[in-house]
């Protein structure tokens, strides 16, 4: 046949693999002696894991029960001052017309001698106890009574020796049955969250007062005009990233040192990272706004400063807003770990019961954290959203 | 009002890398012209557009717009004079996170008072007018819309809206359909050719297709190498010319 001698296509050439076997093979031997030597050097035991649970397990098992509400003993309680001289002493307030109320046969005393303490309108036949407690505030317990069935008692008490000249003597009356209040560490974590959050904003707004300028310093299509903007540039930059890569919690430690341990070391610490961080932020939004707009706007007329407001704020605005916003939720999470190294807020509070070993007041530290890092990061999604 | 009447003479713009995008240019542009100029990419068409408006001052040269010689300006004068020259952009330069409205008055900024015009308040009549010019290239609805949500067809004419916001007596087009597909670019075209036909505003447009070009255009220039190779109309581009303007292996390409 005639057409037998159809030229077939030629199948193309198939390129030699670049890595051959035995370096294959190397390449396979060098990471396993990498990853061999890793394991050994961060000693991972993963037996550990599975043998020492009986230590978690504490820890775990509070955590499901954060002391959030705690039963506190109904109480009858009255105060009365008493005094070891008689100079200066504060004059005896007029008893309660009714309830419970107590009467001394002297309210001025030394230490060693008798007082008889009379009470009325008392629950009636329930256990109490005399409370002293000295200027400083501090409270040591004295003798112990019972109510008669008329909610009476006539008790004599030895002046016990206390530090200063005037003090308080109480009574306590314990009721029957008890009511359920928040927990003092419940209300404490609550204080310390407030203060942890108001530690970033404010953190945060100082870092944006410095930022913002500091931003048009740093942007390279503003300043790389000039031989003296470029340079301006070149030392702002390297600024911000030394700044940028010194941990907050480096910085608080020194500030700890510097101001003392409170939110104070923590907002400085914040602020100064912060500045860094959005500094960097906001000079990288401007140094990519679109020149397009400058140029219609310019053409239209308008003055340098009209083009300002209407070419290049848009452009910045919204995400200097994003940002800032993005900040502070970062801040309010990483306000908890300053915390533990004396920058205040919450995390000083949660590194104590942790050190105490109070679990169960970790716990709520924990949880509280995590309510409000979940909430913030919900928030400033949902404000950014709204805003780019 | 009538249009402006444009002169150019001699105008030379030579770049700080050494670059010569416009090399002894001169032409005249009449009043109610429409005029195309086309060329290559690097011809020097965006150059000489943004001479005429001083957005780059050129080296050398100059232009008058109806005798006054904007390249001797000072810099108040010059932005008076630039109210009544609109610009329309390839890439439509709008703002993008702001509305369309506020985009189309950005177009009156050379006129409103500085302090004003800071807080982003204009009187409720040239709102009013804001949507007028946003009606005549037909997206009246979009007023509210934030600008980087249209098309861009919308986007393009937005940027005329905001060009008749300045009661323009020149038009200058640097490729406004270039970034356009067919369809959309001839009803861009439209409403720039409407503005030249209806209210007799001069329009200088940069185009890429000479069909487009002998569609609206009543006269043309062509740069090559920022010098001028040819004046005269549009009908009279053949393909010698064509080859002339475009280099010996172009070839035309139709755009309905």
């Amino acid at each position: 046949m005639a057409n037998e001698t159809l030229t077939r296509p030629v199948p193309p050439a198939i390129p030699r693999a670049r890595v051959r076997p035995w370096t294959f093979f190397l390449m396979i031997v060098g990471l396993a002696a990498i990853y061999i030597y890793g394991w050994q050097v961060t000693q991972i035991n993963l037996g550990e894991l599975v043998t020492s649970t009986r230590l978690i397990r504490p820890l775990v098992r509070d955590l499901v029960r954060p002391d959030i509400l705690a039963r506190v003993p109904l109480r009858q309680e009255v105060r009365v001052p008493f005094s070891f001289t008689p100079e200066g002493a504060p004059p005896m307030p007029a008893p309660a017309a009714d309830g419970p109320r107590i009467a001394l046969s002297a309210p001025v005393g030394r230490p060693g001698q008798t007082v008889t303490v009379r009470g009325e309108g008392f629950a009636p036949g329930r256990p109490g106890q005399i409370i002293w407690t000295d200027q400083s505030g501090s409270s040591a317990p004295g003798e112990e009574f019972v109510t008669d069935g008329e909610g009476r008692f006539t008790v004599p008490v030895e002046v016990i020796d206390l530090i200063g000249q005037h003090h308080t003597l109480g009574v306590q009356v314990t009721l029957q049955g008890s009511a359920l209040r928040p927990s003092s560490a419940f209300t404490l974590v609550l204080a310390r969250l407030v203060e942890t959050v108001f530690l970033a904003l404010m953190g945060t707004t100082i870092a944006v007062l410095f930022a913002v300028p500091l931003s048009f310093l740093g942007a390279k299509n503003l300043m790389a005009r000039t031989p003296v903007g470029a340079a301006v540039y070149v030392v702002v930059r390297t600024i911000l990233n030394i700044t940028r890569s010194i941990e907050p919690l480096i910085m608080a430690t020194v500030f700890a040192v510097w101001v003392g341990i409170g939110p104070f070391a923590g907002v400085l610490a914040l602020g100064l990272h912060s500045i860094a961080s959005l500094g960097k932020l906001y000079s990288e939004q401007i140094e990519s706004i679109d020149p397009g707009p400058i140029e219609a706007i310019t053409a239209t007329g308008a003055s340098p400063l009209q083009v300002v407001r209407y070419a290049v704020v848009p452009q910045i605005v919204p995400p200097f807003i994003a940002f800032t916003i993005y900040r502070w939720d970062i801040n309010v999470r990483m306000s908890t770990v300053i915390g533990m190294v004396g920058g205040g807020g919450v995390g000083f509070l949660l590194i104590q019961y942790i050190n105490l070993l109070q679990w169960r007041q970790a716990a709520t530290a924990v949880w509280g954290i995590t309510i409000v890092v979940a909430a913030m990061d919900y928030f400033s999604a949902k404000v950014r959203e709204k805003v780019v | 009002m009538a249009g402006a009447t444009v002169r150019i003479e001699h105008l030379t713009k030579l770049y700080p890398d050494g670059t010569r995008a416009l090399d002894d240019v001169s032409f005249e542009v009449h009043p109610g012209d429409f005029l195309v100029i086309i060329g290559l990419s690097g011809s020097g068409k965006s150059t000489l557009m943004r001479c005429i408006n001083r957005l780059i001052e050129p080296t050398s040269g100059k232009i008058y717009i109806d005798d006054v010689e904007i390249t001797a300006l000072p810099v108040g004068e010059l932005r008076k004079l630039r109210r009544q020259i609109g610009m329309i952009f390839q890439q439509f330069n709008l703002v993008k996170r702001s509305s369309v409205l506020t985009n189309v008055l950005a177009g009156r900024l050379g006129y409103v008072p500085a302090g004003w015009s800071l807080t982003n308040y204009f009187p409720s009549d040239l709102r009013l007018r804001a949507v007028e010019s946003l009606t005549r290239v037909g997206i009246p609805e979009k007023a509210h819309t934030r600008a980087d949500q249209l098309s861009g067809g919308q986007q393009q004419r937005v940027g005329i809206a905001r060009a008749l916001m300045q009661e323009p007596r020149l038009i200058l087009a640097d490729e406004p359909v270039a970034s356009l597909d067919p369809a959309t670019s001839h009803s861009v075209l439209k409403y720039i050719e409407e503005m030249n036909r209806r209210d007799g505003i001069t329009v200088m447009c940069a185009l890429h297709f000479l069909s487009l070009a002998r569609r609206y255009g009543t006269r043309l220039i062509a740069l090559k190498g920022g010098r001028i190779v040819f004046t005269g109309y549009p009908k009279d581009i053949d393909e010698a010319r064509f080859r002339e303007i475009y280099g010996e292996e172009a070839v035309e390409v139709e755009i309905a």
